[in-house]
């Protein structure tokens, strides 16, 4: 800054320092109810420093059963969000490139045309027309399965924008060297555009990632059966457990357990983050 | 023999713009052709549809005798150095060179063996393992030569390669061009915007004006004999002077006051021109007219001199002079010249040809 | 003039899944939904009958889809306007201070990891009448806080959640925003004497305006449409209609109260409201690039 005001400096580091406490503060406490004993709720309020119950709840959730109506561990329903988050990312990423790809150095017929229909795929979110995607979903017979937890949320006016804009960036006389280094089409996309695009395609990765592993509504809908649960909307079945007893250690757990993939993902690869964000700007 | 033919090749655009209308041209093995113009004159334009990244309108194009119209870029056997070279940024040198000959299937020894051959006659040999954003402009410019020459095509195709260098370099490269394509005996077509550049490398110069080729000659062709005043304009630098004038019985009269003498059959409107470096210092007596000095450029080797013909009207027209060594003539007095008759030009106005 | 090639089929090859995945996903679907909208089917999907205009118009008397739609007004803005303030103030903060910068970063951008529906989880626990801290400690200070009786604070809660996911990404993008303000501006301010105080509120938030009025547009699209998680987690549209956003009745109508052309006759409403915002977003990010 311009001035050397030793005090302002100092304002500024306790604010952020206490607005990072105010971040923090739900995890923290759902930190500290995962290591207290399920009885230790029934008193009429949460424990405000660990307890000594931490590695059995954990373990138990991880490795026996999530509880609370929840019969599969943790570690099974995170496989099945990995799947799913997988499979959205690399769906939408391969989807993406290709149409990018044939938009930007192809001309053809109704080119225009495919421009706005994948562009109109911006304006239909999944919650907006729920009900009937449920039903064309039901009428393929893709209820409880991958496919169908996938396939619905691949396509991506977004990431196709971004593969446009990156691919326009591209200076033509790459691809008119290409041309005359006797590359067709197959050979300049692999060679050429798909390593040029690689901080891109990762960028995008770490958002797509997010995006998927924490989709809640629409798995919800589709599986009713324990082999399809994913981690996150597992936790709406945790929740609407009726008889009594919330064990709450559990479902804390299991929360802290859902988030932590993505989290760690935005951290490990915050400059990758940025970037996605930055360049999708949604 | 005959290298590459263009017959009546023109370029018109789908939005129905007329790029190039129409140009001949047959380019002898071995030549060192140079396409120069100011910008928009189609100069590239033409180059691409040689290259294959445009498409032919009209016209055909053959080289050593096969028609080429249809061919891809790969299949003409050509190669291209583009202005702002088109390396491939994520690949080696080795990789940038190597390329093109790996995508037609060359086995791999034989490649290793072109293109540290190349690379050793560039220079390159150090850098065959660094990316191209670890060069500096010149060895992107060499990269960028040694990946055409790898290939040992029929045709060199240059785009303004020079361009993004600053001037002590370019003037290195042009020199080490001119030498390589002499030592390889490649034909070669070379578009450039500077006509320094254009006198120096060329066996024959191509001078476009709006997609028309003005005049096709040798370097020196152009610069004794130009056909029109967009020629003359154009070659030589300063350009030369150009005055419309009429021409009589008595001379060439450039304003009331003034007439020049000389006995031609030609009547009517035309473009006199001198070169600045063909007028001389005179005196009252013996001058042909007088410059009323506007400005003096000392160079040092040479003195430029900006000045109006001096005439009762206060307009008279501008003129250069270009005199060698050192001159220090001052502002706004007068100076004699005169205008040696064997360096006129005379150009008819209407038909803009030369007379 | 971008380079092409010269293949005719191969583009529409390239194109195929992605046109076959929106084709069955989106647009057969957005057919539907416009369809069933002038149709009345009963409970089991057994018999339907056209009524023409008819769930239009019952949406359109019913006071509680009024009532959703105030709802979703104030919801969106309050998320959007206290959200965007407090990510302001603290990228003010982190872009003053010179130690620390990414370490700050880092620490207050996870929470965007975090699905809506977990936060919603957190945030709940921690207002829960009868055991959540919070709750304990303002009932201690007076305040009578049950968000399940009360439709304000339900409200509240539904907003405070909300805003903690998409603070980091406001923060972000005010962070870049201010680290893009020239220096010398500033410097040049400091010479003519402007407080810093003064310096913030004339020179670098005006300059702050594009990115200020880009997240204004994401935060209301965020909270339109992807807060159903939050709300469902903590709430579920209630006590009464109090906090049922119009896309969380979409979702309630339809799979809870299985009326089917209703919630279809609202899905198209609320396409027609995305597409006007896709529009608006899209006209800003031209003017953007026009700007650059």
């Amino acid at each position: 800054m311009i001035e050397n005001r030793p005090w302002l400096t100092f304002a500024s580091h306790a604010t952020l320092l206490l607005g990072i406490g105010l971040v923090a503060l739900p995890v923290w406490m759902a930190l500290v109810a995962s290591t207290h004993p399920a009885s230790a709720f029934g008193v009429g309020h949460i424990p405000l420093w660990f307890g000594d119950a931490g590695a059995e709840t954990w373990g138990t959730v991880l490795f026996e059963e999530a509880g609370n109506g929840v019969d599969t561990p943790v570690w099974f329903m995170m496989l099945n969000s990995l799947i799913m988050a997988l499979g959205i990312t690399f769906g939408k990423i391969v989807i993406s490139l290709l149409s990018a790809y044939a938009i930007v150095f192809f001309r053809f017929p109704c080119r225009n045309l495919c421009f706005w229909i994948i562009f109109m795929t911006l304006m239909l979110p999944v919650e907006v027309r729920i009900v009937p995607t449920y039903e064309v979903v039901a009428n393929l017979d893709l209820l409880n399965s991958y496919t169908g937890l996938t396939l619905p949320l691949i396509a991506s006016a977004t990431a196709t924008f971004l593969f446009r804009q990156c691919f326009l960036s591209i200076p033509g006389e790459l691809v008119e060297a290409a041309r005359i280094d006797g590359a067709g089409p197959w050979r300049f996309f692999f060679d050429i555009l798909l390593p040029l695009s690689r901080t891109n395609i990762a960028a995008l990765f770490v958002i797509l990632f997010i995006y998927g592993w924490n989709q809640y509504l629409w798995p919800l809908l589709i599986t009713t059966d324990d082999a399809y649960y994913t981690l996150v909307m597992s936790i709406k079945r945790m929740l609407s457990v009726t008889d009594g007893d919330i064990a709450w250690n559990q479902i804390m757990a299991t929360t802290l357990l859902a988030m932590l993939p993505p989290v760690a993902v935005v951290i490990g690869m915050q400059k990758l983050f940025v970037k996605g964000l930055v360049d999708s700007e949604k | 023999m005959t290298d590459v033919i263009l017959e009546k090749v023109g370029k018109t655009y789908p939005n129905g713009y007329q790029a190039i209308p129409s140009v001949d041209l047959s380019i002898e093995e071995g030549e060192f052709i140079v396409l120069v113009g100011p910008s928009g004159c189609g100069k590239s334009t033409l180059l691409r549809m040689v290259a294959g990244l445009e498409s032919i309108s009209t016209g055909e194009l053959r080289i050593r005798g096969e028609r080429m119209n249809e061919k891809e870029p790969a299949e003409r056997d050509i190669a291209m150095v583009f202005q702002n070279y088109a390396l491939y940024p994520h690949m080696s040198v080795y990789d940038n060179m190597a390329y093109g000959l790996k995508n037609r299937g060359i086995a791999k020894n034989l490649i290793e063996e072109k293109v540290s051959d190349v690379a050793k006659m560039l220079g390159l040999t150090e850098l065959l393992q660094r990316k191209p954003r670890q060069l500096s402009g010149g060895q992107r410019q060499r990269v960028a030569m040694g990946r055409a020459m790898v290939r040992d095509p029929k045709v060199f195709l240059f785009d303004e390669p020079l361009s993004n260098l600053d001037a002590k370099l370019r003037v290195q490269m042009r020199v080490e061009i001119r030498q390589l394509q002499r030592k390889l005996g490649t034909t070669t077509l070379y578009v450039t915007h500077d006509q320094v550049e254009a006198m120096t490398l060329a066996d024959r110069l191509v001078v476009l004006n709006k997609g028309k080729a003005e005049q096709i000659g040798t370097p020196m062709d152009l610069y004794n004999k130009p056909a029109t005043p967009f020629v003359a304009a154009f070659i030589g630098s300063p350009s030369m002077n150009l005055i419309d004038a009429t021409l009589t019985e008595q001379g060439v009269k450039i304003s009331e006051a003034l007439t020049l003498p000389l006995s031609h059959q030609h009547r009517g409107d035309i473009v006199w021109g001198i070169r600045p470096e063909h007028l001389e210092v005179s005196d009252e007596q013996n001058g042909d007219f007088a410059l009323r000095i506007q400005a003096v450029e000392s160079l040092g080797a040479e003195t430029l001199i900006h000045g109006k013909i001096e005439t009762e009207s206060a307009n008279g027209e501008s003129m250069v002079v270009r005199l060698s060594g050192p001159h220090l003539p001052d502002v706004n007095s007068l100076m004699w010249l005169t205008a040696p008759m064997s360096h006129w030009h005379l150009f008819d106005a209407k038909t803009q040809q030369r007379l | 003039m971008t380079v092409t090639f010269p293949q005719k089929g191969l583009p529409w090859l390239l194109l195929l899944p992605q046109l076959l995945v929106t084709a069955i996903f989106f647009l057969w679907p957005a057919e539907q939904a416009l369809e069933q909208a002038f149709y009345q089917e009963d409970a089991f999907g057994l018999s339907r009958e056209f009524i023409g205009l008819e769930n239009f118009i019952d949406l359109f008397t019913d006071p509680l889809y009024y009532q959703s739609m105030l709802t979703t007004l104030v919801f969106s803005f309050s998320v959007a306007i206290v959200g965007m303030s407090l990510a302001l103030f603290l990228a003010v903060m982190a872009d003053r201070v010179i130690r620390g910068k990414l370490a700050y970063q880092t620490l207050l951008i996870w929470p965007y990891a975090v699905a809506p529906v977990l936060a919603g989880v957190l945030w709940w626990i921690l207002f829960d009448p009868s055991m959540g801290p919070i709750a304990l400690w303002l009932k201690s200070a007076g305040v009578d806080w049950n968000h399940y009786l009360d439709g304000n604070q339900a409200m509240i809660l539904v907003v405070i959640a909300s805003t903690w996911k998409q603070i980091s990404y406001n923060f972000l993008f005010f962070l870049a925003g201010l680290q893009a303000v020239p220096r010398s501006l500033i410097e040049a301010a400091a010479i003519d004497g402007a407080s810093p105080f003064k310096r913030f509120w004339t020179i670098v938030f005006p300059l702050l305006s594009p990115t200020t009025f880009f997240l204004l547009v994401v935060n209301l699209v965020y909270a339109f449409f992807e807060t159903f998680g939050v709300i469902d987690a903590t709430t579920k549209g209630g006590p009464g209609q109090s906090t049922t956003t119009l896309v969380y009745k979409v979702f309630d109508d339809g799979f809870v109260g299985l009326d089917l052309g209703g919630s279809a006759a609202q899905s198209v409403v609320l396409m027609a409201i995305v597409g006007l915002m896709t529009v608006i977003q899209f006209r800003f990010i031209e003017r953007k690039v026009q700007y650059s």
